[in-house]
């Protein structure tokens, strides 16, 4: 980005909700600026008129790889961007889509479709983080608007913006909510999630559901026996974890205990 | 004289969710038409099926960001059609306006930043912002109204959080219900002027054919987005029980949505033309007033028109939004508003009008609360059929006109007919089912 022009950026979903796309359209106030900042060249969702073959200094993609095609898009716009973004949950951990990868597709198809349905293109849903290096991820279901832009703002200036590293629960006791789990007996995922949301769920006196992903390193052997103590099963904590980060948080640790206690 | 020509568009441009448009023409006849749906499948119904109700919402709002508060309304409504849960009047009301907020956002969106920029001459809302900066400004306004209604109701302008079966975690304020409705009060004007912008627009009628509408009829005698029955525009009218009777969904090649027929095999038409054209004698105050600017000869086939039926719409969204803001403030403030209830066996359908036309909800729980059966209908998969068929008129009329027009010509017309419909992809190929 040494460029004098301005910077050329690609937005892209692959399968998803279009909810992190969303979030960015959801910048009313910041929309225009961004246009003035960047040059947006690719962006299906919000134009008609789309360059799909240049260079881009910055990429952001959201969504799973779930078909061939995603699996194609993904590899190009790797080749064609300096810096990729993998933008929300589906994108940095797999989020729901992977839920159910252990399930083979051909079962899944027939439950749903009735039908043999050969001519569709389908493959179980991984991040875009399998696939390809990504430069910075920003997770979220769907991601926040002022990390994003917090990221857009560092970009420009030639570097990144630092996410938070701690657990919702930080957030939570300063909005001083009382906790879902030691008074409400709650399975809340708070404890090894990542912050940045502001705890939202928990301040409208819901449980977290892990939409985030979780902690680098969430502190295991203290979150076993809080649960614990309230008569809450760990295989019920994982498979809410897993909800939304099931190919990465069913290798930390987890899925032993969730196939034994399955057997 | 051309002899086999094809047109294709691989990315549809401006819409929601991945899908393009293939035309092949032979001569003077128009061959194939395909709108191809190429979202990949996520298979919500075997992400559903073992889990506890208490989780459906969270995870079946995710089937589609733009629509997450319908899904979210309808998910709810079916839930606790199952239980046999009650909710408050007060609850009923807010998710009313979680669904008039929804409805803002989404309309405002499509009929300013994806639709209009054709009419006027744009790739974009963004290059439109150059010669209209005024509109634009209201416009994101606007979007934002809805956003901010949304995350006031449901937590947050994307999957809401705050919705659970039998009530809400936290209620609004006084304070923040008063802001909202001096701010949908602040937006009737400006956007009555829009209205009349868009009464000055030559709206093309090259995919005008008859057509069938269905929307549901309103629960009370009035402009509602949630309702009691299938109506269509013949005059017939089926049970919501019996929705599987009443629409059919089978599958074709070039799509991973499913393509839905009516039981007599014709095809439909849902969303906010088939509304007004079902239910437009409700209509009074502002709205009345948009529409008759809008429709002086009241809905007639032409489905272009469907982004001003969403203007309309607009229009009546802030003016319901306010009444429901008086009747919410008449009440006194609590901080969350929960109704209890025992877990049982069960199967419910919530049926809503949302943005883009008719959603069904239908889930079957058993005794531990766990989802054993689930299916979701979406308005987009109910349009696609229609959509073709449209696509397929307005290609044949041009085949048909002399000169023909060029490549791109056709295909910024089959986009302009694919937009008006307001596809919203990701929902369509969502595909939950579990008989």
């Amino acid at each position: 980005m040494t460029d004098t022009s301005k910077p050329q950026v690609g937005i892209f979903g692959l399968t998803g909700c279009a909810g992190d796309q969303l979030q960015i359209l959801n910048c009313e106030d910041q929309l225009l600026w961004l246009a003035s900042q960047v040059d947006i060249v690719d962006w299906v969702m919000a134009k008609s008129d789309n360059d799909h073959d240049c260079p881009l200094h910055i990429a952001f993609v959201e969504g799973v790889v779930a078909t061939e095609r995603d699996l194609e898009t993904i590899k190009s716009v790797r080749e064609r961007s300096t810096f990729l973004v993998a933008i929300g949950t589906c994108a940095v951990w797999g989020g729901l889509p992977a839920m159910q990868n252990e399930i083979p597709r051909d079962r899944l198809l027939e439950a749903v479709y009735h039908e043999k349905a050969t001519f569709l293109d389908t493959i179980e849903a991984r991040p875009v983080t399998h696939f390809v290096e990504v430069d910075y991820l920003l997770p979220g279901c769907p991601i926040e608007r002022h990390e994003f832009l917090a990221l857009v703002r560092a970009l420009l200036a030639g570097t990144t913006a630092e996410l938070p590293q701690f657990p919702v629960c930080w957030e939570c006791k300063g909005k001083e909510n009382l906790c879902r789990v030691v008074h409400f007996g709650e399975v809340c995922c708070g404890s090894m999630t990542r912050s940045g949301c502001g705890a939202r769920c928990p301040s409208h006196g819901v449980a977290c559901s892990g939409c985030r992903g979780p902690l680098e390193e969430p502190n295991y052997d203290a979150n076993i026996t809080m649960f614990a103590d309230r008569g809450i099963s760990w295989k019920e904590v994982g498979q809410k974890m897993a909800n939304f980060s099931a190919p990465v948080w069913m290798t930390k640790g987890l899925e032993q205990e969730v196939n034994d206690d399955n057997r | 004289m051309t002899t086999g020509r094809t047109i294709t568009i691989p990315h549809l441009g401006r819409v929601e969710g991945h899908g393009g448009i293939y035309v092949k023409i032979s001569g003077n006849t128009v061959q194939d038409v395909n709108m191809d749906i190429h979202e990949g499948s996520r298979y919500y119904e075997a992400l559903l099926k073992g889990k506890h109700f208490l989780e459906v919402q969270g995870i079946i709002t995710r089937v589609c960001a733009i629509c997450s508060s319908s899904h979210t309304v309808a998910a709810l409504t079916a839930l606790e059609k199952a239980l046999d849960v009650e909710v408050t009047e007060r609850v009923r009301q807010l998710r009313g306006l979680l669904l008039l907020g929804g409805t803002i956002e989404s309309h405002a969106l499509h009929v300013f930043a994806l639709a209009l920029p054709d009419f006027l001459g744009f790739d974009s809302v963004i290059s439109m912002a150059s010669k209209y900066p005024d509109q634009v400004a209201f416009a994101l306004k606007l979007k934002q109204l809805g956003n901010a209604i949304q995350t006031l109701v449901g937590g947050r302008a994307v999957h809401p959080i705050n919705t659970l079966v039998g009530g809400f975690g936290k209620l609004p304020s006084h304070e923040e219900l008063s802001k909202i409705r001096r701010d949908l009060e602040a937006s009737l004007e400006p956007l009555m002027d829009f209205v009349d912008l868009a009464a000055t627009i030559e709206v093309p009628t090259w995919a005008a054919q008859p057509t069938l509408y269905v929307a549901l009829r309103p629960y009370e005698e009035a402009f509602r987005f949630r309702g009691i029955s299938i109506c269509t525009s013949e005059g017939d009218e089926f049970d919501l029980d019996g929705y599987q009777e009443t629409i059919k969904e089978f599958t074709v090649e070039h799509s991973h949505a499913k393509h839905s027929a009516l039981a007599s095999g014709e095809t439909y038409m849902v969303g906010s033309m088939a509304r007004l054209r079902l239910w437009n004698q409700y209509l009074g105050g502002q709205t009345k007033k948009a529409f008759d600017t809008l429709f002086p000869e009241g809905v007639k086939d032409n489905i272009l028109m469907n982004n001003w039926a969403q203007l309309v719409e607009l229009v009546h969204c802030v003016e319901r939004g306010i009444e429901i803001c008086d009747l919410l403030l008449a009440q006194p403030e609590g901080a969350s508003e929960m109704v209890d209830y025992e877990v049982s066996a069960g199967r419910g359908i919530g049926a809503i009008e949302v943005p883009r036309g008719t959603l069904f909800h239908d889930y079957e729980i058993d005794d531990e609360g766990l989802v054993v059966a689930a299916n979701v209908i979406t308005p987009t998969a109910q349009n696609l059929a229609n959509t073709e068929r449209d696509l397929r008129m307005a290609v044949e009329t041009m085949v048909a006109a002399t000169p023909v027009p060029s490549d791109d010509q056709i295909k910024l017309q089959l986009e302009m007919v694919a937009r008006a419909y307001d596809p919203c992809i990701s929902c369509s190929v969502h595909v939950i089912r579990e008989d």
